[in-house]
């Protein structure tokens, strides 16, 4: 066991902790009062993102060539707790952190040479396109459809509850390019531009995050826009979602947000004394403090165990992640209902507290579902961490239609 | 970083494992319940021949001169066989406070006698009164028991309750105030008392656990100036420092308790068919398995994460309560969810191995405090917390935002072009 950084990573940290330190304003907050920003932070963030990408901060892992740092599994961990303290939000972070890994892997020399540059740079907006109608927790049900046209392919249907940090440029889309069971061997990943003929967007904004609907009406894709093998898109992403693991980020994250959460309760006064005299209070930021801690050890194990996977293997099963999920309404309801009457103002008030963040925390925590929901979590951590039985999909069709001839 | 275990610490954890699989079975574990002494002497002896006892005392005293971490290997191991016996009393409570404080007379005259097996000993820290308030029960304050000069010793009057493990202890270790008023921790003196002085007489107190726990009344005990472990008023630091190891190891405990809960609940849902199919197919049950393999999982982590900075003399305070107060809970739920998903199997008391560790679960989360008192002593910490740092680049005023938020303004204009 040991729990400490070494030297090399320690300065990695100081760069990193410098470039925010220096780059952000003074008056900066590390929080969103809704899903939205004004066109002021919008443009902020865009131009932040292209100084961060001219040092090769936004794509750390990718090697030098390739608008990267060539940053070690590790490194990047420490990257991206450093980052993250300082409450980034780029424009840009599907395509560095979704969109960019397999296209590293499975992409061909021309369209890494098309794409990459533009992500590294913090140019280029991508959105992930997986989410559909009837594709939901059940991604392998992807039905935006997808037929060869002489020279291009040819894509009808929808996508939804897309998220849209900004202008898309290019959509990372997954299509039913074969009808086969099981569903998953029939799917393709492509990179549509996001202006083609035939795309049109509606705003779909959510509690938590702005999402967007995405019609694709005989959209012209040309050939070498399909990413890696026909029918294995389902299999590519995966890879994505490897690199997504560590939580090393999200827990700097939230202990930024519970040493803003306290410096409140140390100024804020209730009957005399500060609110961090108050028993409720002393609990809920004991509860933040403990999560804090696991999804920051949690974090360094998955990302740990990813650097050592050539020895190792894959990663036992762990349900830190599911934990955060499961605990962030009920940490959010404790903070609001600590508030009194003004919990339940947003930020922008005269009488606004601790900038409305309650508010926010309140509506945002209604929203669990990126990632996977709680519930299809679990059901992954009990089949495929704990090893527990379910009912094979081949049957699923049978029951459906066994119900339905009982009724209810 | 690196979360793997040294080549000998991995030894130790299977040689444990082995080792109490043959020789501490459920049928030793229910007979030491039924008996009269807390523990089993044979095995007592068998753990001093291995080792265990003198672990982590320097070699000079018989010791091995191993650390906190391979004692966490090693109690994850106890947990998991609820090993009963006095160790943590004796080896962890007793020795390492002594090895602190003591004074080289009685480190040599104790220690090798501990680590050969030859000498329990017991803590006598909680009283009646503090006990009914976990913040007062595990800190100075709630030490009223008195020791007061006479002649060229000490008198100590009063009751000690709780007290682990005082039925086969050869020593007392109290903790009884010198001193009344000012800092609490600054009155408090370590005695080394013989569990067959004159005035000392132990009963045990009948637990959820059938642990041994014990009264003890400590009716006007003679001890000599000799028996003073440390200082005089200086006793609560050295203790202190012990207690956090045993705080540790209890989550070590719990730990190693909690991973067999879990093997046990998944191969029984696994296995076990109702409706035609076994019962870990119904989510309801898939649940509790998830939700334990989440509780285990926060133990671990937070264990070691502590048993490392305890290793390495870093302050610890909050790695020790956030392990503890974690563990604590999570201990009481896994127990709950291996129940659910057991139901009747698991509540057999004569041969159900499911009620033995939620019984025990009981004196894990209350010994060296539950889950309120160590948030409680979390809190405090965070009030020394400094505010986020803040950047330092030049104002821009922009972090205003205007209602109603949910669509941002880059909005319009791309869907025009759109």
């Amino acid at each position: 066991m040991d729990f400490r950084f070494t030297e090399e990573q320690e300065e990695l940290r100081k760069e990193v902790h410098d470039f925010f330190s220096e780059n952000l304003p003074s008056d900066f907050e590390s929080r969103g009062s809704g899903p939205g920003t004004t066109m002021e932070q919008f443009k902020f963030w865009m131009e932040l993102q292209k100084k961060a990408g001219a040092k090769g901060y936004l794509t750390p892992g990718w090697s030098k060539d390739s608008g990267g740092l060539g940053l070690t599994d590790m490194e990047q961990a420490v990257f991206m707790e450093e980052s993250s303290y300082w409450g980034t939000s780029w424009p840009g972070t599907m395509g560095q952190r979704i969109c960019g890994p397999p296209l590293h892997v499975f992409g061909t020399e021309e369209q890494k040479k098309r794409f990459l540059p533009g992500i590294a740079k913090g140019e280029a907006i991508w959105y992930q396109c997986f989410t559909e109608p009837d594709a939901g927790s059940d991604e392998a049900n992807v039905s935006l459809r997808c037929v060869e046209e002489g020279d291009h392919y040819v894509l009808n249907g929808q996508k939804t509850f897309i998220t849209s940090p900004g202008p898309a440029d290019y959509l990372y889309t997954l299509a039913r390019t074969q009808d086969i069971i099981p569903k998953h061997r029939g799917i393709s990943l492509f990179l549509v531009d996001a202006h083609s003929p035939g795309i049109s967007y509606g705003a779909l904004p959510t509690l938590g995050i702005f999402t967007t609907e995405i019609f694709f009406d005989n959209v012209k894709v040309p050939k070498d826009r399909l990413l890696g093998e026909l029918n294995r898109g389902f299999y590519h992403a995966m890879v994505t979602f490897e690199f997504e693991r560590s939580t090393t980020g999200a827990a700097a994250g939230a202990r930024r947000n519970l040493q803003e959460l306290i410096e409140f309760c140390r100024q804020e006064k209730r009957n005399g004394q500060p609110l961090l005299k108050d028993p409720a209070v002393r609990d809920l930021l004991a509860d933040r403090a403990i999560e804090v801690e696991l999804s920051w050890l949690q974090g360094w194990f998955a990302a740990w165990h990813f650097s050592q996977r050539d020895k190792l293997g894959s990663p036992p099963p762990e349900a830190g992640g599911l934990h955060a999920k499961v605990v962030s309404a009920d940490r959010a309801k404790q903070l609001i209902d600590a508030m009194g009457l003004y919990g339940q103002l947003r930020s922008g008030s005269k009488y606004s507290k601790y900038s409305g963040r309650a508010a926010q925390q309140w509506l945002s925590s209604r929203s669990t579902h990126p990632g996977g929901t709680i519930e299809v979590q679990k059901i992954v951590l009990a089949g495929r961490g704990l090893g527990l039985p379910r009912i094979p999909a081949k049957f699923n069709k049978e029951i459906r239609a066994a119900i339905e001839g009982v009724g209810v | 970083m690196d979360f793997t275990f040294t080549e000998e610490q991995e030894m130790l954890r299977t040689s444990a494992r082995d080792f109490l699989e043959t020789e501490c079975t459920e049928k030793l574990v229910r007979e030491v319940e039924d008996g009269d002494l807390g523990y089993s002497p044979e095995l007592w002896k068998k753990i001093a021949d291995l080792g265990w006892l003198g672990l982590t005392y320097p070699e000079e005293y018989g010791g091995a001169g191993m650390n906190v971490i391979d004692l966490t290997v090693l109690y994850e191991e106890i947990g998991r066989a609820m090993m009963p016996c006095p160790h943590l009393s004796t080896v962890v409570l007793g020795g390492m406070t002594i090895l602190e404080a003591g004074s080289n007379e009685q480190k040599s005259e104790i220690l090798p006698a501990i680590a050969a097996g030859d000498r329990i000993i017991a803590l006598a820290l909680t009283e009646p009164e503090s006990a009914w308030d976990m913040k007062q029960t595990w800190d100075a304050a709630g030490v009223n028991v008195g020791a007061t000069a006479d002649g060229d010793g000490y008198v100590i009057d009063g009751i000690k309750l709780f007290v682990h493990d005082a039925l086969p202890a050869d020593t007392l270790l109290v903790a009884a105030r010198t001193k009344k008023g000012g800092n609490p921790e600054e009155g408090i003196t370590l005695f080394l008392v013989d569990a067959k002085s004159q005035g000392v007489s132990i009963t045990p107190l009948i637990t959820i656990a059938g642990d041994k726990q014990c009264e003890v009344v400590l009716d006007k005990v003679k001890v000599p100036k000799s028996s003073v472990v440390g200082k005089v008023n200086g006793g609560w630091a050295p203790l202190e420092r012990s207690m956090q190891i045993a705080t540790v190891l209890l989550c070590a405990q719990m730990l190693g308790a909690g991973q067999r809960l879990l093997e046990l609940s998944v191969d029984y849902a696994r296995t076990r068919i109702q409706f035609d199919m076994p019962i870990g197919i119904n989510q309801y049950i898939q649940e509790h398995c998830v939700f334990l393999l989440r509780d285990v999982n926060g133990c671990r982590w937070s264990t070691y994460l502590a048993a490392w900075k305890l290793a390495e003399n870093e302050p610890c305070d909050m790695e020790v309560s956030v392990a503890k107060a974690w563990s604590s809970n999570a201990y009481e739920h896994a127990c709950w969810c291996a129940h659910q998903v057991h139901s009747g199997v698991g509540t057999t008391v004569y041969d159900g191995v499911l009620p033995l560790y939620s019984r025990r679960g009981k004196t894990f989360q209350l010994y060296m405090g539950d889950t309120t008192y160590h948030k409680e002593k979390i809190a405090t910490l965070l009030e020394d917390w400094s505010p986020p740092e803040r950047p330092k680049g030049a104002p821009l005023g922009l972090w205003e935002e205007k209602p109603p938020f949910w669509i941002p303004d880059w909005w319009a204009e791309f869907d025009k072009g759109t």
